[in-house]
């Protein structure tokens, strides 16, 4: 039997590699090792973890940090936190060196145009994974649909008024339901 | 800083690093903190011009890791080598770090109630509606194109519905993203 801080870490450490766009581009991946394979929390947890972390600042989502301190407590929360954000950290740290020989080729451009439509892929990938997590229902999917569309007509809108407002709607009507 | 002059753009220390980065990392809410670090490094404390922010951040587009992260690491790197990058990483990461475990312990305690289930199902569906936008933006613009689509489609379809496990996805469609702007290039 491996020990959970060994588990987090080798759940954490490739998916620092892989978060092209953003840890948010890991979500579903993380869902599923999270809920599925190591089974440490519920789907009904993972969407409300989710939520908070999204609704919390930071550089992208805390949700690991959650994650890290259910499965082990705050050393835990360290490896797991660490474990996605430090490899990414050092690669970029050491390519910043490599940047000035890049500058201008054509292989850079390509590279970033090409992963382009991966990393947009994989966020959308992460939004669907959240939602099949979720024990929400319909309703959900209907609300998340809505939140998109609003975010979309209305660019300038502050992300966290349509997460509020989602929590705000939501806290409503489950207050008047019987 | 007194107002009226110019300040002058001065090397800061490492822990004046830490505690900026801790400040923009711990007030950087909804996903922007590219936005919050431009304002609070380069407008705010001017620590670096707009040119080196920029080049930053074209550095970091091709590599893993969230956006802001990277810049961070390379705006410490910048300002005072390898430990000005971790002073830079971990002043970001520390307040969002211990802001969430707060909450979460919040969460546990209030978990039993059916209403706070409710609004955090819709506070769900608000973060995953940024998920969706940003994702659905970022396909327009920076995948323009029925062949980059295709990939967009493609990744959808592998990782969110069809749930394939993401490695063996990205070693083919990565790959596959970069052959098309060669060929796209070229043409």
């Amino acid at each position: 039997m491996r020990s959970p801080l060994a588990a987090l870490a080798i759940v954490f450490v490739p998916l620092s590699l892989m978060s092209f766009g953003g840890s948010n581009a890991v979500v579903a991946d993380i869902e599923h090792q999270t809920v599925a394979v190591h089974q440490w929390m519920s789907g009904r947890e993972f969407a409300d973890f989710f939520a908070l972390s999204r609704a919390a600042p930071g550089p992208g989502s805390m949700l690991t940090a959650v994650i890290g301190w259910k499965v082990a407590g705050l050393p835990g929360a360290l490896v797991a936190t660490l474990g996605l954000y430090v490899p990414a950290a050092v690669l970029v740290y050491l390519s910043a060196r490599l940047w000035d020989r890049w500058r201008g080729s054509a292989w850079h451009a390509a590279i970033e145009r090409g992963l382009a439509p991966v990393a947009a892929g994989l966020l959308l990938s992460g939004g669907i994974a959240v939602l099949r997590s979720s024990p929400g229902g319909l309703g959900i999917w209907l609300a998340a649909g809505a939140a998109t569309a609003v975010l979309w007509r209305w660019p300038r809108l502050p992300p966290l008024a349509v997460i509020a407002g989602g929590g705000a709607l939501f806290g409503m009507v489950g207050a008047l339901a019987p | 800083m007194s107002h009226g002059e110019p300040a002058p753009r001065q090397r800061p220390g490492l822990a004046k690093i830490f505690l900026a980065f801790l400040r923009i990392g711990s007030t950087g809410f909804g996903g922007s903190s590219v936005g919050w670090l431009y304002r609070g490094i380069v407008v705010r404390r001017r620590w670096i011009d707009d040119a080196t922010f920029l080049s930053i951040l074209a550095v970091g587009q091709a590599l893993p890791g969230a956006n802001g992260l990277k810049a961070s690491v390379q705006i410490g790197r910048h300002l005072h080598g390898p430990l000005g990058a971790t002073a830079a990483l971990l002043g970001l990461l520390s307040g969002p770090f211990v802001i969430i475990l707060v909450v979460a312990g919040f969460y546990r305690r209030l978990g039993d109630y059916r209403i706070v289930h409710a609004v955090l199902d819709g506070m769900a569906a608000g973060a995953i509606g940024l998920t969706f936008d940003t994702g659905l933006k970022s396909a327009v613009q920076g995948a323009p194109g029925p062949a980059a689509l295709a990939i967009v489609a493609a990744t959808v379809l592998a990782v969110g519905v069809l749930r394939w496990p993401m490695l063996p996805v990205l070693l083919v469609l990565a790959p596959l993203g970069v052959a098309l702007a060669l060929v796209q290039r070229r043409h």
